[in-house]
């Protein structure tokens, strides 16, 4: 028997790389290109709800690996029956780069051609053109990718509409499909705060080896951390193998937000503000973000977690209840069943990490953490005996605190983290995304560009 | 189903309601560090509040949450003139739907940030 786990190999085998820093090569690649201005995908109101360029990244600096571009039409078929890439790896999602028929049309490019995609009017990176095809019907490709309660009646609840934003975001894609492989060859540099938290999987791999780390367990995060989360981060952390998990990683889920969400800034600094203020200290923690306009899609969408986490070297991640999860579309555990008994349906009659072509990073699976009066502490509902006393951490709940400008105590947010959603309300006069937050956030982006004349 | 509602109480809201009779019910949540009117809210009453706020829902608790703030201050306001946590309060609330839904338009764009 081994007992001490090792870092896993990445999802595939190998980490995509797909970012050329040389200047010279660059101008190679897209000279004589034809250009692309990427859009934002948006809503039947025009509000942007996705932006490609997040997808770009990931897949480029091998957060998606072993996805190395668009996906073509086979592609799409084998992810959307089986939820499997062409090459056998498992995946959730089609990721696909869409074009309205006109701009197509105005492009006029094919198989074999080389598109240059152009961001916030600079050069960004280039599409290798393999295939072109067209998806008529994006509101059925949306339901296929999310379940119905007939054909996934294991999980899925109610019937997806357009209060669903990872639905929405499918439904309105455009129709012309450009599949290949996308290359970055002009690195962007992220933003303050952004800038910091940035480590794509080969730099966070380096990290971890370099801080001793064998084991890491990853949290998941769209939220600024309450105290039932830190609690949360803490014990599942007690897995690992011959001792806890030696790092906790924090990674965020950075992109298109929703109204009352917390605004991107304070999620990062405020899950920073916990190990600078020493509740988990720094040597054990860690905060980064990966790119992603969210999907929300529960079970699916805590696929795709563990393939990133996976690829940024962590042998666990934390799962709770409700994970990556928007109104009463999935059961509350779908996620918890797809990592331990799988959901045949959506082709896993075993978990994902048992499956062939399956992930390595181990699910730990938790139940919540409450304030119990009668034990006069934070709690596990797995634990405690209270549970007719409980006082749960409601996020919507402690939202409600906040807006109403009540400090709120030191059991529900260590003030280091409350001090940051107090810094950020001041720079934006709002303490979560607003209309204002979310335009400014989708024109601006997270990222600059260099100039680059090619 | 029945739901409930939260109205926390800060010092001010707490000491506008010394000597109501309301002391009593305040529940003391998170060891003490929270005071709040815990209501009742019944069905009937937990439609009215869903439809006329779109953005009000039931949380895993089985308490309405993100209602406006405006919302919010009315119903306390609403608690100490009545000086009771009954259905007449909800009703008095309902009421005052136009003016919650102005203030929570301004709302949406501005909130004054708390000096700490």
């Amino acid at each position: 028997m081994t007992m001490r786990m090792t870092t896993p190999l990445p999802h595939g085998g190998r980490l995509v790389e797909r970012v050329v820093t040389d200047p010279v090569l660059a101008k190679k690649l897209a000279k004589g290109c034809p250009v692309y201005d990427i859009k934002p995908t948006v809503n039947e109101k025009g509000v942007p709800v996705r932006n490609v360029y997040r997808e770009i990244m990931s897949i480029c600096y091998g957060f998606f690996s072993p996805v190395e571009g668009p996906m073509g039409s086979a592609e799409l078929e084998r992810v959307l029956n089986e939820r499997r890439l062409l090459n056998d790896w498992i995946f959730p999602f089609p990721l696909l780069f869409d074009l309205s028929q006109e701009d197509y049309k105005k492009l006029g490019v094919g198989p074999g051609d080389r598109l240059l995609l152009r961001l916030k009017g600079k050069p960004f990176a280039v599409l290798d053109i393999s295939e072109v095809f067209v998806v008529d019907d994006r509101e059925a490709m949306a339901h296929r990718i999310f379940g119905t309660p007939e054909n996934n009646p294991e999980v899925v609840k109610e019937p997806f509409d357009k209060k669903h934003p990872g639905w929405v975001i499918y439904k309105c894609h455009n129709p012309v499909m450009l599949a290949g492989k996308y290359t970055i060859i002009n690195p962007p540099t992220f933003k303050p705060p952004f800038d910091r938290f940035w480590l794509p999987p080969r730099q966070s791999r380096a990290e971890y080896a370099k801080r001793g780390w064998r084991t890491v367990i990853n949290h998941q995060t769209r939220n600024v951390p309450h105290v039932g989360h830190e609690f949360l981060m803490k014990n599942a952390a007690y897995t690992g193998d011959i001792e806890p998990c030696n790092g906790i990683q924090v990674n965020a889920i950075i992109g298109v937000k929703r109204r009352g969400d917390y605004p991107d800034e304070a999620i990062l600094e405020g899950h920073e503000a916990v190990n600078k203020g020493g509740y988990i200290k720094p040597e054990r923690h860690i905060v980064t973000f990966t790119l992603w306009d969210m999907r929300y899609g529960n079970p699916l969408e805590s696929m795709l977690h563990g393939i990133v986490r996976q690829n940024m070297g962590c042998t666990h991640h934390m799962f709770g209840r409700d994970h990556a999860a928007v109104g009463e579309y999935y059961d509350m555990y779908a996620t918890q069943i797809l990592w331990d008994k799988g959901i045949p349906s959506f082709g896993f009659p075993k978990s994902v990490c048992e499956v062939p072509y399956g992930l390595q990073i181990r699910p730990q699976n938790m139940a919540e953490f409450w304030y119990c009066p009668k034990c006069n502490e934070i709690a596990y509902s797995g634990s405690c005996g209270h549970s007719k006393e409980k006082q749960k951490f409601s996020g919507s709940f402690i939202r409600g605190m906040v807006a109403e400008g009540i400090y709120p105590p030191g059991v529900i947010f260590r003030p280091e983290v409350y001090e940051v959603v107090v810094k950020w309300w001041k720079k934006f006069n709002y303490p979560f995304c607003n209309e204002a937050y979310v335009k400014r956030v989708e024109e601006e982006l997270e990222i600059n560009l260099p100039d680059l004349d090619v | 189903m029945a739901k409930k509602f939260a109205v926390l109480l800060d010092d001010k809201r707490f000491s506008s309601v010394k000597g109501s009779g309301l002391e009593d019910k305040i529940d003391f949540l998170f060891g003490g560090a929270l005071k709040a009117f815990i209501m009742d809210i019944s069905e009937d009453e937990a439609k009215k509040i869903m439809n006329t706020f779109d953005t009000a829902r039931v949380d895993s608790r089985g308490y309405i949450t993100d209602t406006p703030i405006a919302f919010n201050r009315v119903l306390f306001e609403e608690i100490a003139k009545a000086k009771s946590l009954g259905g007449e309060v909800i009703g008095a609330v309902l009421k005052r739907e136009k003016e919650i839904k102005d203030m929570a338009a301004k709302e949406s764009d501005f909130l004054p940030a708390p000096e700490i």
